[in-house]
């Protein structure tokens, strides 16, 4: 599956040059086995810019595919570019910049010590090296509690440590992996502003997330992976149409149910319904619909011939969460209502 | 720790117009990082000390040496009294001395010298094996390295370059300082006459570095752990030393049972460097130089092609 997320204004590299035409992250036909198993599966993805949403199980390959991309994993078929350029090659790795799930850090080092190593590694000199920590620092809203060794941090703490050793090269790529895992409401509030500005600068960033309603409030270019496979990549309401087939509930409260639901039991596209009541205690219609577009076509056509009193109506699966659920067959979000069909 | 906020402001987050440095730059960066971590373990630090010590004990030693010898008269002296009374000649204790310890500036010196200070230096790398190398691969640490524009060879480069100062930082260095000295206490002559000394010791030092070095990534790569990295190292350095010795002289087998011995090969390889000759070893029933040399070449080939093996995989997974 192919989709390309909108092309963005071409990034400058660190050399200076413009690459508009090729993409910042290219996934080629991949695949990656561990052993008789198998973690990445033919995945084929292309990245221009943007915010790009990793979701998916634990144990889908998403992991998987982000070491992938960041080079520390070698596809055992197909091919992973950065700026065209093999990811497997050093060489790519200038124009990434990657922050790791697990926080395995020098422990004996300070915040800043740890970032201004890591700059060093860039290969900048001692003076750029400090400036750009105590930028990056700043930026994680660090700057002022960096002089603690890393054993005293929290884990939202460590989490703004790898984000700012990951921005110290001003990356064109970043890759994120569970970026929000452990950070208070504020602090997360915080990052997400960062990202949202460094997406806005023409950045592209990938970031893996079980935050699923963090991750949504982000971007809504989400893809989504199930056994080491991309299942979906797009908007969320462009993946909900994907799955034409796969029914989705629709909420509605009305006064009169069972007049409402008798009229949509003749229905093609209604292959189920629930009576109940809200958590309110109000009178409560779940349809199970297939055909999304078609069905809320149909049915605003009904309610404006018929007179039907809606008090609301709401798709219940267009979240991220419930799509990933059709996708991996998960448990869906809980309706909300009582009652029997 | 943190800079005024102005220029942080004036900074902001911007694309790098200079020069970066490349990787090589990135080499010293990750080897600072890991003599960082190693410095600060008191362990270290008393090893250190005792390596000193012997330093020391080279230091006035060669100068009290020198200084006795100017000092000594030539008539015999009497020392003690009664039945456990003896006359003895002052040249002739000064000699014993000098045969003992050798503190003269000579080839035995520096051998002596690197030789009880390798023996520390073995002790320290084994225990810091973990720490510089292992607990990247051990905790998951390589993501932060391997996300850097740097090739998995400036990594190993990197940590090999970090070994290679603490080796020749405990080794190397100061037996360039036992030359140095020994040619004020002597005369500047000896400069000039024991220039292939002074070649000799920086190529022992280099010698020791490379298989060292070499042998303790290959063993930190693979094995991660303190403890089994000394187990290994003992059974490398100690315990196949013990071996030949009781192969050779106890069952007569070939010298070359000797070869087993890593440890007596780069002594042997480091006499030939300092120009000794095979007589003068110890220790009996030794293989040719240039076997043991050989055999040190495989050693190091060995740890290249495993080295090389993991970093073609060194997949972070």
């Amino acid at each position: 599956m192919t989709i390309k997320t909108p092309i963005r204004p071409a990034a400058k590299t660190i050399s200076g040059e413009t690459e508009a035409t090729s993409p910042i992250l290219c996934f080629e036909q991949v695949s990656k086995w561990y052993g008789a198993v198998i973690g990445v599966n033919q995945v084929t993805l292309e990245l221009r810019g943007g915010i790009t949403g990793l979701v998916g199980a634990n144990g889908a390959g998403k992991s998987t595919l982000l070491r992938l991309a960041t080079g520390q994993l070698r596809p055992d078929i197909g091919q992973v570019r950065v700026r065209g350029v093999d990811a497997w090659d050093w060489t790519a790795k200038r124009w990434i910049g990657y922050s790791p799930d697990h926080d395995v850090f020098y422990e004996e080092m300070s915040g800043f010590q740890f970032v201004e190593a890591m700059a060093r590694m860039f290969g900048y000199d001692r003076r750029e090296a400090r400036l750009r920590t105590e930028a990056v620092l700043e930026r994680v809203g660090m700057a002022g509690r960096s002089d603690r060794r890393l054993r005293g941090y929290s884990k939202g703490m460590r989490q703004r440590i790898k984000l700012a050793q990951a921005l110290l090269h001003d990356p064109e790529l970043l890759i994120l992996d569970e970026p929000l895992s452990g950070i208070d409401p504020v602090g997360r509030h915080e990052l997400v502003e960062v990202f949202r500005g460094l997406a806005e600068s023409g950045k592209c960033l990938l970031i893996s997330s079980h935050e699923l309603e963090e991750l949504e409030k982000l971007t809504d270019h989400v893809a989504i992976m199930a056994r080491g496979r991309i299942a979906a990549v797009g908007t969320v309401s462009q993946i909900r149409d994907l799955l034409e087939d796969q029914p989705i509930r629709v909420l509605v409260e009305t006064p009169e149910p069972r007049a409402v639901g008798s009229l949509l039991l003749s229905w093609p596209e209604v292959v189920g319904l629930d009576f109940g009541r809200t958590s309110e205690g109000d009178e409560a219609l779940l349809i199970r619909a297939t055909n999304p577009r078609q069905f809320f076509r149909r049915f605003g056509r009904l309610t404006v011939e018929e007179g039907l009193e809606i008090q609301r109506l709401e798709a219940l699966d267009d979240s991220t969460q419930a799509i990933l659920s059709y996708l991996l067959g998960g448990p869906t979000p809980s309706a909300g209502i009582t009652g029997r069909r | 720790m943190n800079a005024p906020s102005s220029p942080v402001i004036l900074l902001g987050y911007r694309p790098w117009r200079g020069a970066l440095r490349g990787p090589w730059y990135g080499m010293w960066a990750i080897a600072r990082s890991s003599l960082f971590l190693l410095l600060r373990r008191k362990m270290f630090w008393a090893l250190y000390g005792v390596s000193a010590m012997v330093f020391l004990l080279f230091f006035y030693g060669q100068y009290l040496h020198s200084w006795l010898q100017t000092q000594i008269p030539d008539e015999p002296i009497r020392l003690g009294s009664g039945m456990v009374g003896a006359t003895v000649k002052p040249k002739e204790l000064i000699d014993i001395f000098r045969k003992i310890l050798h503190l003269d500036g000579s080839g035995y010196t520096f051998r002596n010298f690197i030789k009880f200070e390798s023996q520390i230096v073995m002790i320290v790398l084994a225990l810091a094996g973990a720490v510089l190398i292992g607990n990247d691969f051990r905790f998951g640490s390589l993501p932060f390295y391997l996300s850097k524009p740097l090739h998995r060879w400036h990594y190993l480069g990197g940590k090999f370059l970090a070994v290679g100062i603490l080796i020749n930082l405990m080794i190397t260095l100061p037996a360039v300082l036992l030359f140095v000295e020994y040619g004020f206490i002597d005369s500047w002559d000896y400069y000039w006459d024991s220039i292939h000394l002074l070649v000799g010791i920086v190529i022992f030092g280099a010698l020791i570095t490379i298989v060292l070095g070499l042998l303790l990534l290959a063993t930190a790569t693979w094995l991660r752990r303190t403890m089994p990295i000394i187990m290994v190292w003992t059974t490398l350095f100690v315990f196949s030393g013990g071996l030949s010795d009781l192969l050779v002289i106890s069952f007569r087998l070939d010298s070359r049972w000797r070869l087993i011995d890593i440890w007596n090969n780069l002594y042997l390889v480091g006499n030939w460097c300092l120009q000794m000759d095979p007589a003068t070893i110890p220790t009996p029933f030794q293989p040719r130089y240039s076997e043991a040399a050989a055999v040190l070449v495989v050693v190091c080939l060995a740890c290249f092609a495993y080295l090389n093996r993991r970093l073609q995989a060194v997949e972070v997974a």
